[in-house]
């Protein structure tokens, strides 16, 4: 199973261990931007559409 | 990316002799701006419908309720507290390309968020809105139901419904009389800026103060048993759910710092861009815990708290005073420490305004239609005095308005406070900002305004001289007693239902039920005294059912709502220990808008001449007209228009019949108390309410029909029917006492860009701003767009995106208000000076 923290999207926080955010870029029709969101390393992420292996 | 501006172009002089002001902006601003300002998703309804692309954010909605029912033992202020301090810690958040400033309330910029414990009428009305769910659209309708069932029955305003005088609460809902919720889930809140906008507070040390208090209090609850510390054990509740918002507040704004950073170590390879998400990380980890040291510290936390604040509740206004606030760091910035240019700063106000213009929450219909293109009323005051009488206005000042002239935003606009130490220059910016069509600064007579603040709510003259624009127009003080945290909508007044009413013995034709109370038979009425006997009656039922909901809603909505947040912003609330919309120790502030106001006065005029004076028509056969809605008695409707004297010709005969209404609602005003045993003025203005309200109003003897716009401001003239010329416009609203007679009043103004061109229509200008001044009007905005852009504009709505007009209490860009309205602006007479 994958999980998040074989994502490349994903980025553990330094100072919280075992939390992390999943960092996407997301180009809409009008502008770009990073988004973020929290991810804990170890969450199931086999039904993720935007999984990238690290 | 620097502050480079685009490179001019020789067709700039060319749009400039054609008065194109929206593409020269196009043309002067930075790259970085024009990418942000095109960035913008329209918010703001088109019409009354969103435009395509824009989607409810179902996100923030579905952390809030799962947290909401997992804390569900817990006091209603904390409950709201760690509901709020999840979706802060959870919510997706983004940095756009090239934004200096962060924050939105939502998790994306293509959403438009909803406030799902307000009211279930609105949240059905979610449900049925076709186009604005996510996809896969039946899964996102799904989650709609589900949350939608989850708060059936336990929203604000359901609460206050079940205690609501059951005729009252149907009157009120009936649509016709008045809008508006009667809770602070979509309230106005006032900002208590004194306290945390100065550069001498952050939340931490808010947090310390509270801690302070909870230990003070903790102390006096081990003490002696008696009555007089129980009331203790709820204020230490409160302080603890002020506390838990705040620290969530820290933690979000982290987030941003965190997202930044990674984005600048991990993602971004433009040295420059790097630079600029290193000090956006920094920016966040500094504000809003600490106070701000510099101008981008300065909006971001300002930013950052409006932004929050949306999150606890649909805030309808954004009252602000930001050049007064920020324009100490602007000076020390850019004109002493010199590490900002003049064009970085300008990319920071642009960005700011931007960011605020991007800004959108779920409407219903209503709410939609009474202000198309916007999605609130972010009046931005600028100008004024300081509390010690002297000129408040700054660098930044002039600042703001140049760069509104760049960024053509409808929403924020500004407001401008005048008083008489205002300098030439920074008239002349405001002037540039109205030839160049924005519809803003509107002007606000700064010493008439204050007057009228102490006149009506007791505030110290220091502390009037505060005064922002809570929302289109009133104007309240930002101090500890004297800010209002919220002011509901619902005390909203449909006033054209006074006069009908009066005419139709208090039954609505249009809704078909009795409303107002029994006045008589108006066809047996055989004097005008008869007729305004009736007309006062109504308006003070109409007035009191409104001011009623609206006390009660205030009254219980700490208890059915809650603000922790605001709370933790509000220094008589953390002081206390008291939710913020408790009004405890507030000075009260409170107004009801007027909308459709001025058809009274030509109404009651018409039939006072031609029904009583001239006996050219008995009220049996006016009554008959007007249930006839006017049809077949076109020649007789015609004479009512033509034949009867109008508001805002410098006549007498109707002047002082708009007076006597003024005056007798006044004292009206006096009886009728708030929360805080204060007064209730009356502020006419529409919003765009004349457009929303012209299916509701009946034929009235000013010769409208139902479904034709009503007049456009609170004291404006009938469209086409000031013929007197400007100077008439001005005698007439000069006759009003602006600080006895009410809280303000809207005054719409068309000029014509030909006559305003160059220096000569500058001077013009300046000397009918004299007059203005001198005959005491606290308010007056322009339109200075001239009818071949405005009907090029409807037929080839793609080619001018960005122009602005001024609708009735605020600026939207023209084509996005909807064909009636555009009409109706085109139709306003255009005055020659």
């Amino acid at each position: 199973m994958s999980t998040c923290s074989d994502c490349k999207s994903f980025f553990p926080r330094e100072d919280e261990p075992g939390k992390g955010d999943c960092v996407r870029r997301v180009v809409d029709p009008r502008q770009a931007y990073y988004t973020t969101k929290p991810k804990n390393p170890e969450d199931d992420a086999s039904g993720c559409g935007e999984f990238q292996k690290r | 990316m620097t502050a480079e501006p685009a490179k001019l172009d020789v067709s700039l002089q060319e749009h400039e002799e054609n008065q194109e002001w929206w593409w020269i902006a196009e043309k002067k601003r930075s790259k970085r701006l024009d990418y942000l300002r095109k960035a913008v998703w329209k918010k703001g309804a088109l019409g009354g419908n969103y435009a395509p692309g824009i989607k409810v954010d179902l996100e923030g909605p579905k952390l809030f309720t799962d947290m909401w029912n997992f804390w569900k033992f817990d006091p209603i202020i904390m409950r709201r507290a760690k509901a709020l301090a999840h979706v802060f810690d959870n919510i997706s958040i983004f940095i756009t390309d090239h934004s200096q400033i962060v924050g939105y309330w939502g998790s994306a910029p293509h959403t438009i968020s909803w406030r799902v414990d307000g009211a279930s009428i609105v949240n059905e009305e979610l449900y049925n809105e076709p186009g604005i769910m996510p996809e896969p659209e039946e899964e996102s309708l799904r989650k709609v139901a589900e949350i939608n069932d989850y708060w059936a029955g336990q929203t604000a305003v359901d609460k206050v419904a079940r205690i609501l005088d059951p005729e009252d609460a149907v009157k009120f809902l009936s649509g016709a009389i008045g809008w508006g919720a009667p809770t602070s889930a979509y309230g106005y809140s006032g900002k208590n800026y004194e306290y945390y906008l100065k550069g001498e507070r952050g939340f931490e040390d808010i947090i310390a103060d509270i801690e302070d208090h909870i230990a003070e209090a903790e102390e006096k609850t081990i003490g002696t048993p008696g009555p007089d510390i129980l009331h203790i054990y709820d204020r230490i509740q409160n302080w603890e759910a002020m506390i838990t918002v705040l620290e969530a507040a820290i933690r979000f704004a982290n987030r941003y710092a965190r997202l930044a950073r990674t984005m600048a170590e991990h993602l971004e390879t433009d040295e420059k861009r790097k630079e600029e998400l290193l000090r956006i990380a920094e920016t966040c980890e500094r504000v809003p815990a600490k106070a701000p040291r510099n101008l981008q510290e300065s909006f971001q936390m300002d930013m950052l708290i409006q932004t929050m604040c949306r999150f606890e509740a649909s805030e309808g206004a954004w009252p602000a005073r930001p050049d007064y606030y920020h324009g100490p760091f602007y000076e020390k910035d850019v004109l002493q420490d010199k590490t900002l240019t003049e064009e970085e700063a300008t990319d920071l106000i642009g960005e700011f305004m931007i960011r605020a213009y991007e800004v959108g929450g779920f409407g219903p219909r209503w709410a939609r239609e009474g202000m198309q293109g916007i999605t609130g009323t972010w009046v931005w005051t600028i100008g004024g005095v300081k509390p010690d009488g002297s000129d408040a206005c700054n660098a930044l000042t002039t600042a703001f308005l140049r760069t509104a002239r760049l960024i053509r935003v409808s929403n924020p606009t500004f407001a401008f406070r005048w008083h008489p130490k205002v300098s030439d220059e920074v008239m002349r910016e405001c002037f540039e900002c109205i030839r160049h069509g924005l519809g803003y600064p509107s002007f606000r007579h700064d010493p008439i305004l204050v007057a009228n603040c102490m006149n009506w709510h007791g505030h110290p003259v220091e502390e009037a001289r505060t005064w922002v624009h809570q929302a289109c127009m009133s104007p309240c003080p930002t101090t500890k007693n004297g800010v209002q945290p919220f002011r509901m909508a619902s005390a909203t007044a449909n006033c054209a239902k006074m006069v009908e009413y009066a005419l139709h013995n208090g039954y609505d034709h249009v809704v078909g039920m009795q409303m107002g109370p029994q006045t008589g038979d108006a066809r047996t009425f055989t004097d005008f005294e008869q007729l305004f006997d009736a007309w006062t009656r109504q308006m003070q039922w109409l007035l009191s059912l409104l001011v009623r909901t609206v006390n009660l809603g205030r009254y219980k909505d700490a208890e059915f709502y809650g603000r922790p947040l605001l709370s933790g912003i509000t220094e008589r609330a953390v002081e206390r220990g008291i939710d913020a919309v408790n009004p405890e120790g507030e000075r009260g502030n409170c107004w009801i808008t007027g909308f459709t106001w001025v058809e009274n006065a030509d109404s009651l005029a018409a039939v006072k001449k031609l029904v009583f004076d001239d006996k050219k028509y008995t009220m049996d056969q006016l009554i008959t007209a007007l249930e006839s809605n006017w049809d077949g008695y076109e020649q007789m409707r015609l004479d009512f228009v033509n034949k009867a004297p109008k508001w805002g010709n410098d006549d007498d005969y109707v002047d002082d019949i708009m007076l006597r209404c003024l005056r007798t609602l006044a004292k009206h005003s006096r009886v009728m108390r708030c929360t805080s045993n204060n007064t209730w003025p009356i502020s006419p203005q529409n919003v765009s309410g004349n457009i929303h309200y012209s299916s509701v109003v009946g034929a009235l003897p000013n010769g409208r029909r139902l479904g034709d716009a009503l007049y456009d401001g609170g004291i404006s003239p009938g469209p086409g029917l000031d013929k007197k010329g400007p100077t008439a416009v001005l005698k007439s609203c000069g006759k009003i006492d602006h600080v006895g007679d009410g809280r303000a009043f809207l005054l719409n103004q068309r000029l014509s860009p030909t006559q305003m061109a160059g220096e000569k229509g500058y001077q013009l200008w300046r000397a009918y701003m004299r007059t203005w001044a001198d005959l005491g009007l606290d308010h007056i905005q322009f339109n200075m767009v001239s009818d071949k852009t405005l009907r090029a504009a409807q037929k080839d709505p793609e080619k001018y995106q960005e122009v602005i007009v001024r609708v009735a209490g605020y600026s939207a860009h023209f084509v996005d208000i909807s064909r009636k309205t555009q009409d109706n602006i085109i139709q306003r007479t255009v005055q020659g000076i």
